[in-house]
């Protein structure tokens, strides 16, 4: 069975019709798809869909088979993590105190963090490659650092689904590149993961599958590979493509 | 890390309550008899009045102290926290102004027993709170925070005109000092019966906001994370505020509008314990305790004649922001 499923959404916003139009896929344990699309072609909407922040105006999304809809905010957040593209941070809260604040999902509105959300937090801290930050103000820290602890915090959730709002955007390219390197890691230890992105490069070197929004629909799905057909690219961005070439950090997956 | 930064925030808590003991323990001691200063402790058996004095008077009037700034100081720490913003206050979304016009209406309408003017000014400032609520739902703008922000403002403006309105109207002579008195705040008239009129609400509030506390470090972040988390953040932002402003609305009800205590508490506190609910809740609690009771102090011992508390909290509040300012401690990210 699939972690994640989308079936025909559709999607529009007061005053902007079909955001997204009967838009399928099915997300994998151990699999990276990743979403590309221009400015508006609905990447986020799609995203926002699948993390249940959104309700589609027809078609449903899966969670393990249940309806998400059907699921409250804190079901689905044991499940799926999401990234959302930007955050601002209101107080400089310390690294691990951030971090700790994924495992909300487990804990009860009336309790407190105990020892084993510290455990938990700790392990994402690590795992996210980010435990030498631990004792840092959160404020403090660089665009690319912030990111990757912000992705620990999205470990400390246990959730097995994560989802990702263009998790290079802001990064320069080593950042990127170990954001790539610790989604390729993630996705081998099973964790079922889409991202969306504008970052070719990115979505070449670690997805398994590439999908193309235009106008809110889906182009082209199948292999990152064949992202490199020049003409499929034109028409999802829009302007004219001749060369690629990506920095040497980026690998693609075995 | 945790450790260590647990055994910081404890030193800091067995710092805050010593200075706490210590601050009610003089606090009871001075005053005006049978002289000005300092009663004997060691004498105490031998004058009946005395004791009076301290357990009939000083002593309700120190628990009120304690608990009003305790409910100031947590519920400005939670509005803080829940709206991921360091510059607003207790008397946020109107609460303050709510209960000063209700007050105020009630002493132009000739009600100035206690039970008028506090149940009137605890009505309009939950009124205040209701409307705020229920405003910012009605803009189609912006997220909660932003709505919640100018729903308040204009809340707040809007009873602050009124209660003009009211002070334009009373009698100069007889009622406008009453109203203006109230209008900054006192714990003078702080008695056993006083004490029991706003324990209960106040308990309810804080003991809320101290469940909540980690919660409302939860509320700080962007609502989409919030939500990604497994909140309802804007029920539970609602919730959170609500009681909040409960316990405002009752202490201030009781003692006029005290300023300055929700906002500047928190900030001081911040900088000792970090930003986590887990800790500047209840510290900000304790630290609006401490700085309540010594400004009643100085209000009730400096001068012969009483100074409103609101007076002594605002010129030490303001002082300490100014303070916090020019040396740049102040916390402001966004």
């Amino acid at each position: 069975m699939s972690r994640l499923e989308a079936e025909a959404l559709c999607f529009s916003r007061p005053g902007i019709k079909n955001l997204l139009t009967d838009v399928s896929l099915s997300l994998e344990a151990g699999r990276i798809i990743a979403v590309l699309g221009a400015n508006g072609a609905g990447k986020t909407s799609l995203l926002s869909l699948l993390a249940g922040k959104l309700k589609p105006g027809r078609g449903r999304v899966l969670l393990e088979g249940t309806e998400l809809s059907s699921l409250s905010p804190r079901e689905i957040a044991l499940k799926i993590a999401f990234l959302p593209q930007i955050e601002r941070l209101p107080f400089n809260y310390p690294v691990l105190d951030f971090v700790l604040l994924g495992r909300a999902p487990h804990i009860s509105p009336l309790s407190l963090p105990g020892q084993g959300d510290y455990r938990a937090a700790r392990k994402a801290l690590e795992e996210a490659g980010v435990a030498s930050l631990e004792a840092r103000g959160a404020a403090t820290l660089s665009g690319g650092e912030f990111q990757l602890v912000r992705i620990a915090r999205c470990l400390a959730q246990e959730s097995g689904i994560l989802l990702l709002d263009e998790p290079s955007s802001l990064l320069d390219p080593a950042h990127a590149a170990a954001v790539a390197q610790k989604l390729s890691d993630l996705a081998k230890s099973g964790m079922a993961i889409l991202f969306t992105t504008h970052d070719i490069g990115l979505a070449y070197s670690v997805a398994d599958t590439a999908i193309l929004l235009h106008q809110g629909r889906l182009i082209n799905p199948g292999s990152a590979k064949r992202l490199f057909d020049m003409d499929t690219l034109k028409k999802a961005f829009g302007a004219e493509f001749t060369e690629l070439s990506l920095p040497s950090a980026y690998s693609p997956r075995a | 890390m945790k450790s260590k930064r647990l055994k910081a925030n404890l030193r800091f808590s067995l710092l805050t309550g010593g200075a706490l003991a210590a601050v009610l323990v003089f606090y009871l001691l001075a005053g005006r008899y049978p002289r000005p200063g300092l009663l004997n402790p060691f004498t105490l058996g031998q004058d009946p009045i005395a004791v009076r004095v301290l357990l009939s008077l000083r002593l309700p009037r120190a628990l009120g102290a304690i608990l009003l700034g305790a409910v100031l100081g947590g519920s400005g720490a939670v509005f803080q926290s829940i709206f991921g913003n360091p510059l607003v206050d207790s008397g946020f979304l109107g609460v303050s102004q709510g209960a000063a016009f209700g007050a105020a209406l009630s002493l132009l309408a000739g009600a100035t027993g206690f039970y008028a003017v506090a149940g009137l000014s605890f009505v309009f400032a939950l009124a205040a709170l209701w409307i705020s609520l229920w405003l910012s739902k009605t803009f189609t703008f912006g997220g909660q925070v932003l709505r919640l922000l100018l729903a308040g403002l204009a809340v707040s403006a809007f009873f602050s005109a009124l209660l003009g309105a009211v002070k334009y109207a009373a009698d100069p002579l007889s009622q406008l000092p009453d109203i203006v008195f109230w209008t900054m705040g006192s714990l003078s008239p702080m008695g056993w019966q006083r004490l029991s009129f706003i324990l209960p609400p106040s308990l309810v509030s804080l003991i809320l906001l101290l469940l909540l506390r980690w919660r409302a470090t939860l509320l700080s972040l962007d609502d989409s994370v919030s939500h990604a988390l497994g909140l309802r953040p804007e029920t539970e932002r609602a919730f959170l505020a609500s009681a909040a402003a409960l316990g405002v609305a009752t202490v201030t009800a009781v003692c006029g509008v005290v300023s300055w205590v929700g906002l500047v508490v928190p900030q001081v506190v911040r900088l000792r314990s970090g930003a986590d609910g887990r800790s500047v809740i209840p510290l900000s609690m304790a630290g609006g305790a401490l700085f309540v009771l010594i400004s009643d102090g100085i209000a009730r011992v400096l001068f012969p004649g009483e100074l409103p508390l609101g007076i002594v909290t605002s010129i030490l509040g303001a002082l300490a922001f100014a303070l916090l300012l020019s040396r740049r401690k102040m916390e402001l990210l966004r």
